[in-house]
């Protein structure tokens, strides 16, 4: 047969055939273009997301590729496979080597060190705060501060008393003892004639104070902080999405903590305040409160935090906010319900409001009446809350601190190094940043950054210096009692204003009070490294920048040729692997994906193979004619081939013509990140997804073989058509 | 001079259910080039079973049947086929043309399928035949747009556009009326005796057998006659 001439036949009889079933070509082309049209959609869309997504990682915090140990017990993730800072992924005992070896390879722009910790961080109870803060007076000689520091420790005695009492009525006999013990030191300090005792002799006073009240308050507010200890100089100058936005940088050689602007904001800033941002958004975002079950929750829960924000202020702050909300901020009457409700106009807005408490304040507590007022203030609906939020930052932001530290503060970071006991470092918060276009994304902005040198002391790791410090102060203090005079100097000494350190010590019998006063010393470390020191030093991990991402994968294979040739033990992999759940996350949705588009095409694939079916039974007489005729068995099925191979072309082409023209429209218009893993999946607030050629080519690629697939059988069906069919009759 | 068509002790069985139907019992007939032989019998006769032979769409259970002096047996299905559409035309009861085509193309599948001849070729041999059928008004016309006389000269013109050296007519009138079956056995008879083409057709209608020049008779798979008959004779 003449190959052109009958490709023309087998074209035209397919689609005069196609044009004949019109129904059945119907069903079984728009099953195809629905298809191809999902495939280039899906595909295009998952690309956009994964390459925004690679973006959001390699230039945060991954970079493009990651070495750490070959004999780590568990995969690195930059992100963290969980809560915990558990993982076991060894360490790079000198970097300088890892650096000078990776470095020479082509396309390698930098290497940064790196290794990532979980911490918690505290700045001591509200107590222990007031404490130091008298010490500090006195040892100054400061005559203002005690007046203003006192009656707040006598507020925060009172709380602590009625939580005693309430612990004293369910203890068990033994322990009711040591509560009252505890009751009646506490009772102590409220009178004031501890307080006549204190201007006599403040320092026994205060030692009364510390050894006796100070341990009742509690722990404070503790904290979690994840940190990636660096290179701080060579991480900003090599993640371009790194911006400082308060502060300034660490100064090359210095230690110091930077701040994620997101971690300040989502897990820093006061309770109320947070919660008050968030419904600020909803506001500004047309997101009304009633009928929002998140924001409503979160409305309720900020009505019961007026205690948290009182507990803070200063008594004359505290008499100069009760006026002010007092012109806003008025009671209709006086409270019902035991004290629980309470009505209260609105004197901005006009608006009448009703105040339910679970519990009723105490009425002859000194500030009863600026509680029920900030109470009622902080009850807001969707009319109230738009002057309450410039209010709260006008009134409030002034007279609290928002945040429990500031940049300029000095931050006690305590961390369970790798042998076991836990270890304290003081350092001071330099800046706030932020990884741009991330801004709302939780998981990058966990992240806090850490000089590399703070790390390792962290982590457990030693220096030279230390060692040999260490060294001396446990042949000074050998057998030497500490005693009751030297023990002032001991705990309490040093130079400096910051606060305490303390290292509790977990049966490591090597650092209890030893390491402790090395602590008490240098609160601040402020000796300057040099990048020889940092760089010689251990990092649990690198990250590898490179100058043309492109060829990724080659320059993977390069890196880890050349540790191995160095015999260094590293393994190299890709941002995505690197980054943990969330590589994980985008290759999950990838496989939800391919399984629809697997279940589409089985779908069309046994719609089309029982279609063809079908369509071959009908076409026997047909068939059997044109093999009578002459035609071989290849003809027919050729026939047939082509047959659904032109409806799957045109169909196929069909759809992936509306696939691209749907991913256009999208980019126009882009797909808001709402939450923070979408923000980071988008790497930015808008996806605005590309299709490349590839998307298209895989889509009408997929519909062929499927079609080719589905027709076969129905087409071997046909070829076994016997001639002599064509003499059978009319029927 | 060989016969073209040569069957010696030529049987067909079929099984049917339980038992056989012996369908041809052993029939020899040679058959010259340029005949216009009628194959004649009642409804059951072996008269399709023997075309089938003869038309190489089937293969005997015993005996041979040669054409042009070759031995079928030993073919292939593939070599087969490719002798049916060499030497070999159809022309069907119930006409079957490809619906999806228009006239010209049904009339030009046979020579597409042969693939020697060039497109100009082609449509030019298409033209005549189609003009020798009468059918050049009609031929991008569709064969559901034509009579059944129309559709029976379109499968004529197909059977014979490869210029085949047999024609094989199974009932070719059956589905006709008896003035355009006549019409259509004028039209084979014309083309058989311009263009020298065998025909050989089945038929039980007398009428029909009237046009052929040799009439062989069947009965219950066995000949039963086959004898020379002229125009206005008879059996």
């Amino acid at each position: 047969m003449n190959p052109v001439a009958g490709l023309g036949l087998l074209m035209r009889m397919a689609l005069r055939s196609l044009w004949s079933h019109k129904v059945k070509s119907l069903i079984v082309g728009s099953l195809m273009a629905f298809g191809t049209t999902l495939v280039v959609t899906g595909t295009a869309l998952l690309d956009s997301i994964q390459s925004a997504m690679s973006r959001s990682i390699i230039h945060s915090l991954a970079g493009h590729l990651q070495v750490y140990s070959s004999e780590a017990k568990d995969e690195l993730s930059i992100y963290g496979g969980g809560m915990m800072s558990g993982n076991e992924v060894g360490q790079i005992t000198d970097f300088s080597k890892v650096k000078q070896v990776i470095s020479a390879v082509p396309n390698v722009k930098a290497v940064v060190p790196m290794g990532i910790q979980l911490a918690n961080m505290s700045r001591g109870s509200d107590l222990d705060r007031a404490f130091t803060q008298l010490r500090e007076a006195q040892r100054q000689g400061d005559s203002t501060v005690a007046p203003r520091v006192i009656p707040r420790i006598q507020r925060l005695l009172g709380l602590l008393e009625s939580e005693l009492v309430n612990r004293e009525a369910v203890s068990s006999p033994e322990v009711k003892k040591t509560v009252a013990d505890q009751l009646a030191d506490v009772r102590r300090v409220m009178k004031p004639a501890f307080w006549a005792e204190f201007e006599a002799a403040p320092m026994t006073a205060l030692d009364f104070l510390d050894t006796r009240i100070a341990p009742l308050g509690g722990e404070g507010r503790l904290m979690y902080l994840r940190y990636v200890g660096t290179d701080l100089d060579s991480f900003s100058n090599n993640f371009d999405r790194f911006q400082l936005v308060e502060g300034e940088m660490v100064p090359k050689g210095a230690r110091g903590l930077l701040i994620n602007q997101r971690f300040a904001e989502s897990r820093l800033k006061l309770t109320a305040a947070r919660l008050l941002d968030d419904l600020e958004e909803g506001r500004q975002q047309g997101v009304s409160i009633s009928g929002t079950p998140d924001l409503e929750s979160k409305a309720r829960r900020l009505g019961t935090l007026a205690g948290s924000i009182t507990i803070l202020l200063e008594p004359k702050d505290a008499k100069a906010l009760e006026a002010e909300l007092a012109e806003f901020i008025r009671p209709v009457g006086p409270p019902t319900n035991d004290g629980k409700t309470q009505v209260f106009d609105d004197l901005k807005t006009g608006t009448r409001f009703t105040v339910n408490r679970k519990t009723s304040p105490d009425p002859d507590a000194y500030d009863a009446n600026l509680d029920r007022l900030l109470t009622a203030f902080l009850t807001m609906d969707d009319t109230t809350l738009a002057w309450r939020y410039t209010f709260f930052y006008d009134a409030l932001g002034k007279r609290v601190d928002l945040y429990p530290f500031e940049t300029g503060d000095v931050v006690t970071i305590r961390s369970f190094t790798k042998r076991g006991y836990i270890k304290a470092v003081n350092v001071k918060v330099w800046g706030k940043f932020v990884f741009k276009g991330l801004e709302r994304s939780e998981l990058s902005g966990a992240a806090n950054l850490l000089d590399l040198m703070t790390f390792r002391d962290l982590y457990g790791q030693m220096t030279d210096a230390q060692r040999e410090e260490l060294t001396a102060i446990q042949a000074e203090v050998g057998a030497q009692d500490v005693a009751r005079e030297n023990a002032e100097d001991l705990f309490f000494g040093g130079d400096d204003d910051t606060e305490e350190a303390e290292t509790e010590t977990t049966g490591f019998s090597e650092f209890a009070g030893v390491d402790l006063k090395r602590q008490r010393r240098a609160t601040v470390d402020e000796r300057r490294f040099d990048q020889a020191e940092l760089d010689e030093g251990m990092a649990i991990n690198a990250a590898i920048l490179l100058e043309d991402a492109s060829t990724l994968a080659a320059t993977q294979a390069a890196v880890q040729k050349a540790v191995d040739d160095a015999g260094l033990k590293l393994r190299v992999i890709d941002h995505e692997r690197a980054s943990g759940l969330i590589g994980q996350l985008a290759m999950l949705i990838r496989g939800i994906l391919y399984v629809a588009i697997f279940i589409i095409f089985a779908v069309a694939l046994v719609i089309i193979n029982n279609s063809m079916v079908m369509a071959t039974l009908e076409r026997v007489r047909e068939i059997g004619t044109l093999r009578a005729i002459g035609a071989q068995k290849r003809f027919v099925m050729a026939m047939f081939m082509f047959e659904t191979l032109t409806l799957g072309l045109l169909t196929g082409g069909l759809g992936a013509a509306i696939g691209a023209g749907i991913i256009t429209l999208i980019n126009r218009i882009g797909i808001p990140a709402t939450n923070d893993i979408m923000v980071f999946a988008f790497s930015g607030p808008r996806l605005r997804p590309d299709f490349t050629a590839d998307h298209i080519v895989l889509a009408v690629g997929i519909i062929m073989v499927v079609t080719l697939l589905a027709t076969y059988y129905p087409a071997r069906i046909a070829t076994r058509i016997q001639p002599i069919e064509a003499m059978r009759g009319a029927d | 001079m060989s016969a073209i068509v040569d069957l010696r002790e030529v049987a067909k069985e079929f099984p049917l259910g339980k038992t056989t139907v012996h369908a041809l019992r052993g029939v020899s007939l040679s058959i010259q080039r340029g005949e216009f032989i009628a194959i004649a019998g009642p409804s059951g006769s072996g008269k399709t079973t023997m075309l089938n032979q003869i038309g190489c769409v089937d293969v005997p259970t015993r005996g041979e049947v040669f054409i042009d002096g070759q031995s079928t047996s030993a073919l292939s299905e593939r070599e087969l086929t490719r002798l049916r559409l060499r030497k070999l035309g159809f022309i069907f009861q119930s006409f079957n043309l490809v619906g999806v085509l228009d006239v010209a193309q049904n009339v030009e599948l046979p020579l597409l399928l042969q693939g020697t001849l060039t497109r100009k070729e082609r449509d030019l041999r298409v033209a005549e035949m189609i003009e020798k059928v009468d059918l050049t008004p009609q031929s991008k016309q569709r064969p559901n747009e034509l009579s059944g006389g129309q559709r029976q000269r379109v499968a004529i013109a197909r059977a014979l556009v490869t210029q085949p050296s047999i024609v094989m007519a199974d009932e070719p009138t059956a589905n006709l009326d008896s003035d355009t079956g006549s019409r259509i056995l004028e039209v084979m008879r014309s083309l058989n005796e311009k263009e020298g083409t065998t025909f050989i057709f089945s038929t039980h209608d007398h009428r029909v057998m009237d046009h052929a020049r040799r009439l062989v008779t069947l009965v219950d798979g066995l000949i039963d006659s086959d004898a020379p008959h002229g125009p206005g004779g008879s059996a």
